[in-house]
């Protein structure tokens, strides 16, 4: 029963270890290189049958593209910022980025992954959820 | 092989219609079509239905419930917001390989209400947590994208919506037809920046019919109102190393218009209007790009020089596009092409682009993955 309460994935890059340690997992393709966020069986851009192998992601990148949302769902806080980080080792993610003035917001700007809890989220059997956002660097949280 | 040609054109009114069905919608935009080509539903060898929200439950069939049940074969297509060409597409395939010598395409759509995008995940609601994935966020960070490479400006985005705003005040069918001008554009509610409420597409409801024949059968009817299609391509997304964390619109475009340029053996300085899949303003500007309409970098500078407009070397969306006469959804990439069509005969009025010739289509759908399609029209 123990293990129902150990902490999960809040999404899908996020792995959690036995020990809690979280780190994001990416998966690189052998013979041409492409980078991607979910398994697959082959790979999506050389169609090599050698399925694209895990890794752990760094957590260092810079800011490729964003926007500052000021609208969405109904009961979702607004404004944040919506980010696609180039990670430092090919990963490409989309997070929310935080502690950050909107208006120094730029191509390539460094920024650091920190892994969070998911907004205090729990599954039905009480279990905490490990999320992550984006921070610039240098900013503490 | 026959050429295809298209010898009818119709759609309703763009709005919210509660009172009535998607395929009560779809059935009045049918016979519109099927009357413009003087032709009977009898005559009709095949169906091809598309709806993004609806072709699961049997969109063409329940078309034919209401206009004649003529036992002939219906395929539904659903491709996210290509789905209409994709349904065109079919159609055109049916013709060419000699199956067929009469069809009829329709899209019709009731689309939901609210900010559309996303779809259900395991565990703790993603929206916000980690980043945004509702549609005008996603073509933002695809604008913001060509605003961090080529210096693409807030004024320009929005000027897009001013000029197919405009458009729209002289398409009677458009769901909006109000001018906006740009501090209007840029004063409305900021949905996702750099897109305000007035960039992003109007949710409504909406229908569109063509009917698709052979040559040997548009001689029948007689070619002076016909349009043939000279290039109909569709593509599905390649490998991008971002997506689909971002939305890349870019190079799905880019091979559909390709093919679509050498299947019609035409140059994009050979079209004389276009209409294209301006879900938000951002979009617009990439897709001069994609499309060959101008060079890399140059897109904001078509829209604010006034070359895209009614009356410039070539005119973007003077339908109103999707921004104001209205994205429902399944149904847009037919209602596109009836543009063209009726542009092509001359017959569409204020609006009308002098001495058009040649017109272009395109639609891009997007959900995880892509797709876009991309159709050359030429007067017979």
């Amino acid at each position: 029963m123990q293990n129902t309460t150990l902490a999960k994935p809040g999404t899908k890059v996020v792995r959690v270890g036995p020990d809690g340690a979280a780190w994001i997992e990416g998966y690189r393709c052998d013979e041409c290189g492409a980078v991607v966020t979910v398994a697959t069986m082959a790979c999506r851009n050389c169609a090599s049958r050698t399925p694209p192998a895990p890794f752990r992601a760094t957590d260092h990148g810079t800011l490729y593209s964003w926007s500052v949302v000021h609208r969405s769902y109904p009961g979702i806080a607004v404004p944040f910022v919506s980010a696609i980080v180039d990670l430092h080792d090919g990963l490409s993610l989309k997070g929310t980025l935080r502690n950050v003035d909107a208006t120094t917001l730029r191509l390539g700007m460094p920024v650091v992954l920190v892994f969070d809890d998911a907004g205090g989220a729990h599954d039905q059997n009480g279990a905490p959820y490990v999320g992550y956002h984006f921070v610039p660097e240098g900013v503490s949280e | 092989m026959t050429d295809v040609f298209v010898v009818g054109a119709g759609m309703i009114k763009f709005g919210r219609y509660p009172d009535r069905t998607y395929f009560q919608l779809g059935a009045e935009a049918a016979l519109m079509a099927l009357d413009d080509a003087g032709v009977s539903i009898k005559d009709v060898g095949a169906v091809y239905a598309s709806s993004t929200f609806n072709a699961a439950s049997m969109l063409g069939q329940k078309i034919l419930q209401q206009i004649g049940q003529t036992g002939v074969p219906c395929i539904n297509v659903s491709n996210a917001c290509a789905s209409g060409a994709s349904a065109v597409r079919e159609a055109f395939t049916g013709i060419k390989s000699g199956l067929y010598d009469i069809v009829l395409v329709v899209g019709a759509e009731k689309n939901p209400s609210g900010m559309l995008g996303g779809s259900p995940v395991a565990g703790p609601p993603p929206e916000g947590l980690f980043g945004s994935v509702t549609m005008p966020a996603l073509f933002a960070e695809a604008g913001m994208v060509h605003a961090n490479a080529y210096g693409t400006t807030l004024e320009q985005f929005a000027q897009v919506a001013v000029k197919n705003h405009h458009h729209a005040t002289m398409n009677p069918k458009a769901a909006y037809q109000k001018e906006t001008p740009l501090d209007m554009v840029l004063a409305s509610e900021m949905i996702a920046y750099p897109l305000t409420k007035l960039m992003c597409s109007a949710n409504v409801d909406g229908a569109a019919a063509l009917v698709l024949v052979s040559d040997k059968k548009a001689r029948e009817l007689g070619m002076a109102r016909a349009v043939r299609i000279r290039g109909s391509a569709m593509a599905s997304d390649v490998f991008e190393p971002r997506s689909p964390e971002i939305l890349e619109p870019n190079s799905v475009t880019r091979l559909a218009a390709a093919r679509a340029y050498e299947m019609a053996g035409v140059g994009p300085e050979d079209l004389d209007l276009v209409e294209l899949h301006d879900c938000f303003a951002t979009a617009e500007i990439l897709h001069y790009e994609n499309l060959g309409l101008c060079a890399d970098g140059e897109g904001g500078r078509m829209v604010s020089s006034g070359v895209t407009a009614l009356g410039g070397r070539i005119p973007v969306n003077v339908s109103g596009g999707l921004l104001s006469k209205g994205h429902p959804i399944g149904a847009t990439g037919v209602a596109n092409m009836v543009e063209i069509v009726e542009q092509l005969r001359g017959e569409v009025g204020a609006r009308q682009v002098s001495g058009a010739r040649i017109g272009m289509t395109h639609v891009l759908g997007f959900g995880g993955s892509s797709a876009a399609g991309v159709h050359i029209f030429e007067k017979a």
